[in-house]
């Protein structure tokens, strides 16, 4: 463990330490991770190509009158028509932009709000570190979608999905917080820390700059298995009722319209593709976490729900 | 041995959890725009019926006296009454029927996925980086990324409108009705000694259970798969294996009883998505359970009911979890706590 | 079998919109002709989207309950099968005066513990309904307490064990409608002063008795009531059974799980109608969907020009017959076609862009301008598909330059926000209570304030402004017009002035008239004597399964 105490050659420690990772070599060699980051990048090339080529207001808007009602997939309209007589071929796309961009938000914001919990938790310790870890565990003690489908309520309708992405932060927060907790509990014992405070580092300085590089691994498989739970629970809110406007292009929208209105009726394409997708993305986040979990450090894996 | 002292202060800190939980409840409700007085009233209600109906229920108290009220009622385990089901039933009573319902679903699928999860994840383990092992992994993968409002559906379609030899939802043939004795449908219609009413209850689990098992399968699976490599790579078992046991004999004596301690961790934890999982699954099969109960009243505004689901379900996910630590430390005497 | 389709005996309609109501016609047997307790046995199995939450009609305004206790009780006064007229029931013959109503009673009615039905168990419902000095008051459980008799009602006196006299505050045409409704049926005097809770148990003079509850599976048991004074039951049991989504419920009725099923979706129709097993029956509904304006909030909509602008450039042409796959008729006035206050002159606003601009443009909004429209999520009787609706409509508006937000609520949260004014303009609807042209006009467009002084629409917040007119609309000569048909005696001389009301609705257009729905059913093959009722039913008694 280093001792030096410049704090550029501290910088120069960690990036070391970062390149030096077996992580990323042994993440790319696992089959499953790669499979998984296929699918991943595929679905952001998905999600550009939508948000580019697609006018948001024109596949949202009924179309009575100039496409048939509930249409079965054709060359025309390749994933069929919905009850609206909309084309559902550009809204799946569209679809996954939607997943991407609240998934996203969702992941970072938890992330971000876990980070700071956790770290603030384990540098002041005492009181502050009981007060978030107890509300931690309270948050906790839901489970998670019940967490999510009592707090959605309390953001205003208008918010639209930024409702469920609000209340899925909350739910996930805990994890993040507890992971990162516990790997700066590790790295604040470490002697050089001690020798760093004593020069007169600042906090801010000393918590980003040490703990964060440490808990860099177990924090990105949280946040990549965190990732397909979040799309999968942004649509079972809308699912349940609680999410997206009306008309909106989201995967979780549409297979609710399309379960309650069509499947049973015999427009299967209504739910199928939607679902389809939504399926195949939450997949390919999962086989990215799981492959980065065989790529984790054993220690670190235990950190890791 | 697990020490008196260790589950002595798990179970005190069990108090201010549920405090916590029933604090945070009441803070969601009275922040959500959802109103129980005109929910009761109806649309019919001229405006000052509707005040009325709020001043009967109490909610035009200061909130900190609804709090303190609310507090200690729950602290007496007295948990009002419902405003919507059955208006004026005690809700402890309604929870009581509700309850059994969620309980003997949550088992089933637990039971379904441990049965397929583990003997998968020690397939996947012994025959690690095979083909078997991807095509068990991607699959059981597979289970968890199809969300179950959406898979609950098609089994619908394939074995109910297609096949038509399951029934579509609900729990048990409409002509059935078994005094309930446990709440327990299977138990029930056996205590009842009618055998038609039995099958019918287990041909409508069928579907249902499929759904919360393949979810909870997929985790089991894989906890199963890298525990188990753990222990493979342990030296106890290289040890064993030089002694000129076979590998097979190896995992069955060594390997498994090690690899099951992580396993029951897990289960805990799967056990709070089993009970979000049953919100879904009793939705999507219209079960009558604490899940459906809770997205009804949430609907409502019925504020007790919502209040005390939401209590019973933390409380059932803070005792499982008690429970699997108690298990881990009694399996595993090196953990100290 | 598809061998089914040709044989006679498998009756198949689907009526289409503009039709009255429907007749079931006995393509079957004998087993219609009916007598005392001819039961012909079976069992009836109706399916339905919720389960009752209690079985005391003094304590819901939930419909669901009242399908079931429209089997056990009666009230004093029935609506017919299929009709919007009444007819007799507890009460065989009635008179009204002015404020004077008096009922001659049933004498051989009894309850199904074998207690005979007199003019003292009507007093004590009465009193447990609206009378907070009785000892056994309901409390303020349900808003039909007033709004069925409390309001009206100053006295009821029994003369003798089979005459009622009563006293009503001020002339009120719709009064026996309003004995009628469900929530008025009569409770037995000594169960209401004994310890009997009419939340779990039932005890009434109607055809069906309770045998079981199961509320953990949502399910409700009736056998035949031994004691029932009129024509029924005809079959076994009847039960009553939850199954929430539409889907499911069509999936059941089609496989044979169900006789009967309630609260079809647009899209389960043509599921029904693909089965051989089953078919859909429709009748004339007495409802209306329509999009209300706020003038107390939006200055635009202060303009008849804006609002005729608004319903002309709303396509509810496809509305009706995409959106909701044609189970619905297009509106053009408050009250529905099936009451006598319905104009038939008059026709439904066409979809003309052209003409919604050049209004537009002529009262100074050509640019447009935008607003939110808070809608409820779920279907209703009178919106099938709100949401879907409310997705029409943003696309119809934005073709003349308004932008409309959509603002769904779930219907609780729905419902008061908007009762609170907060809505730019809302999708609303209403089922009727009474089948009376006033239960439309009155509740729903009178303002029950005083019109201020040249303008037509009033405050939200003036001291007691009738909430349930969700337009803030006041307009005087509109408003004269319900008063004299309140008060009005003679049927004739009440349609015409609310024909007169119509036309004038029409023309200020405080509403976008979406649409009346049908009352929608899916039956099994095997049911007979089925008749599908808007009002006052499901009337259940003569129905046979084969």
């Amino acid at each position: 463990m280093s001792t030096k105490t410049h704090s550029s050659d501290v910088e120069r420690s960690i990036v070391d330490r970062i390149r030096a990772s077996p992580f990323l070599t042994e993440l790319l060699s696992n089959r499953i991770a790669v499979a998984g980051l296929s699918l991943i990048i595929g679905l952001f090339a998905v999600a550009i190509y939508a948000r580019l080529v697609y006018d948001l207001d024109a596949i949202i808007a009924t179309s009575f009158g100039s496409n048939p009602t509930e249409a079965a997939p054709s060359a025309q309209f390749w994933f069929g028509t919905d009850g609206q007589a909309r084309d559902i071929f550009p809204r799946v796309l569209y679809g996954a932009w939607y997943a991407l961009k609240f998934g996203t938000a969702t992941v970072l914001a938890s992330t971000a709000l876990g980070i700071t919990a956790g770290i603030v938790a384990a540098y002041y310790g005492d009181l502050t570190d009981n007060v978030i870890m107890r509300t931690m565990d309270v948050l906790l003690s839901f489970p998670s979608l019940l967490l999510a489908l009592a707090l959605v309520t309390i953001f205003p309708e208008s918010l639209g999905l930024w409702r469920a992405v609000a209340a899925l932060t909350l739910v996930y927060t805990p994890r993040f917080a507890r992971v990162v907790r516990g790997a700066a509990l590790k790295v604040l014992e470490d002697e050089y820390i001690e020798a760093t405070r004593a020069l007169g580092a600042t906090d801010p300085r000393l918590l980003i700059r040490h703990v964060l590089p440490n808990c860099l691994a177990p924090i990105t498989v949280q946040s990549t298995l965190n990732y397909g739970l979040a799309i999968i629970d942004i649509a079972a809110l809308s699912f349940l009722g609680f999410g997206a406007n009306p008309g909106d292009p989201s995967w979780g929208m549409m297979l609710a319209n399309g379960v309650e209105k069509g499947l049973f009726s015999g427009a299967w394409w209504w739910s199928f593709f939607p679902g389809l997708f939504l399926a195949l993305t939450v997949l390919g986040f999962n086989l990215l976490g799981d492959g980065m979990r065989d790529a984790l450090d054993p220690r670190m894996r235990d950190a890791v729900d | 041995m697990v020490s008196k002292r260790f589950i002595a202060k798990r179970l005190l800190l069990l108090g201010p959890v549920l405090f916590g939980v029933a604090t945070v409840v009441f803070a969601i409700l009275h922040l959500s725009p959802g109103d129980p007085a005109i929910a009761i009233a109806g649309e019919r209600a001229s405006q000052e019926f509707v005040e009325q109906v709020r001043s009967d229920l109490g909610l035009t108290d200061p909130l900190w006296e609804q709090y303190v009220r609310f507090i200690r009622d729950t602290a007496t385990l007295d948990f009002g009454e419902s405003y919507q089901v059955r208006r004026g039933t005690a809700v402890g009573d309604i929870l009581a029927d509700r309850l059994p319902i969620t309980i003997e679903l949550a088992v089933l699928g637990q039971i379904a996925g441990l049965l397929f999860g583990l003997p998968l994840g020690i397939l996947s383990a012994v025959k690690k980086d095979t083909l078997t092992d991807h095509f068990s992994r991607v699959g059981a993968l597979t289970g968890i990324s199809v969300p179950i409002y959406w898979s609950g559906p098609l089994l619908i379609l394939l074995f109910a409108q297609v096949l038509g030899i399951l029934p579509t939802s609900g729990r048990i043939g409409s002509t059935y009705f078994i005094d309930s004795k446990t709440g327990f449908i299977l138990i029930d219609t056996l205590l009842a000694g009618n055998l038609a009413a039995f099958q019918s209850a287990a041909l409508h689990l069928v579907m249902p259970v499929i759904v919360l098992g393949v979810y909870s399968m997929a985790f089991i699976s894989r906890m199963m798969r890298s525990s188990m490599l753990e222990v493979i790579r342990q030296d106890y078992m290289r040890t064993a294996r030089a002694k000129g046991q076979g590998a097979k004999t190896t995992v069955m004596k060594h390997g498994l009883r090690n690899a099951f301690i992580p396993v029951i961790t897990i289960i805990g934890i799967q056990f709070g998505s089993m009970l979000g999982g049953s919100v879904l699954t009793e939705t999507v099969f219209e079960i009558n359970g604490i899940g459906t109960l809770l997205v009804s009243a949430i609907n409502k505004s019925d504020y007790p009911v919502v209040q005390a689901t939401v209590l019973v379900f933390a409380f059932m996910y803070t005792i499982v979890n008690l429970l699997v630590d108690i298990t881990y430390s009694v399996l595993d005497p090196r953990i100290d706590q | 079998m598809p061998g089914d389709n040709n044989q006679v005996s498998r009756r198949r309609f689907m009526k289409s919109a503009g039709s009255a109501t429907v007749v079931a016609t006995a393509a079957s047997s004998v087993s219609g002709c009916l007598g005392g307790n001819g039961s012909g046995g079976g069992t009836l199995r109706y399916g339905r989207s919720a389960h009752s939450k209690t079985l005391d009609p003094q304590d819901t305004t939930s419909g669901e309950v009242s399908k079931v206790t429209n089997q056990i009780y009666d009230g004093l006064i029935d609506f017919q099968p299929g009709e919007a007229a009444i007819t007799e029931s507890l009460a065989v013959d009635w008179s009204m005066e002015g404020t004077d109503v008096t009922l001659e009673l049933r004498e051989d009615a009894q309850f199904d513990d074998g207690t005979d039905f007199t003019a003292d168990d009507f007093i004590a419902t009465y009193r447990r309904f609206v009378d907070e000095e009785y000892e056994y008051h309901v409390g303020d459980l349900s808003s039909y307490g007033p709004f069925t008799l409390g309001n009206w009602i100053d006295s009821v006196e029994a003369d003798g064990d089979y005459m009622l006299n009563i006293t009503l505050t001020d002339p009120y045409a719709p009064f026996l409608r309003n004995l009628a409704m469900f929530a008025a049926v009569v409770l037995p005097q000594d169960a209401i002063e004994g310890d009997f809770d009419f939340a779990t148990n039932a005890n009434g003079t109607g055809p069906f008795q309770l045998d079981k509850l199961d509320n953990s599976n949502g399910k409700i048991k009736l056998t035949p009531n031994d004691n029932y004074w009129g024509d029924g039951p005809n079959v076994d049991q009847l039960l009553f059974l939850e199954r929430g989504q539409n889907s499911t419920r069509t999936q059941a009725l089609i496989e044979g799980e169900l006789e009967i099923i309630d609260n079809l979706g647009p899209n389960n129709i043509g599921q029904v109608e693909d089965s051989d097993a089953a078919e859909v029956q429709s009748g004339e509904g007495i409802n209306i969907g329509y999009m209300s304006f706020n003038q107390s909030r939006v200055e635009a909509f202060r303009d008849s020009r804006v609002r005729r602008a608004i319903s002309y450039a709303i396509d509810t042409e496809s509305i009706v017959s995409e959106v909701y796959s044609g189970i619905a008729k297009q509106a053009d006035q408050p009250c529905p076609p099936a009451l006598f206050g319905h104009n038939d002159d008059l026709s439904p606003y066409p979809h003309d862009t052209e003409k919604a601009q050049s209004l537009l443009e002529d009262a100074g909004y050509g640019d447009g301008f935008s607003f939110d429209l808070t809608t409820f999520q779920n279907a209703r009787g009178y919106n099938p598909a709100p949401m879907s609706t409310a997705e029409s409509i943003r696309t119809n508006l934005r073709e003349i330059g308004i932008e409309v937000e959509i603002d769904d609520r779930q219907f609780s949260d729905y419902l008061t926000y908007t009762s609170e004014g907060k809505h730019d303009a809302s999708l609303a609807g209403w089922y009727t209570d009474n089948a009376d042209p006033d239960n439309f006009y009155y509740v729903l467009l009178h303002p029950q304030v005083e019109s201020p002084e040249g303008q037509d629409w009033v405050d939200w917040d003036t001291e007691g402004y009738n909430t349930s007119n969700r337009t803030a609309w006041a307009n005087q000569e509109f408003m004269d017009l319900i008063e004299d048909a309140q008060q009005a005696s003679d049927k004739d001389k009440r349609a015409e002035l609310y024909h007169e009301a119509a036309q004038l609705a029409y023309d200020e257009a405080p509403w976008v008239y979406i649409d009346y729905a049908d009352e929608i059913r899916g039956v099994r093959n095997t049911v007979n004597n089925y008749e599908v009722s808007a009002i006052g039913g499901p009337h259940l008694h003569l129905v046979d399964v084969e």
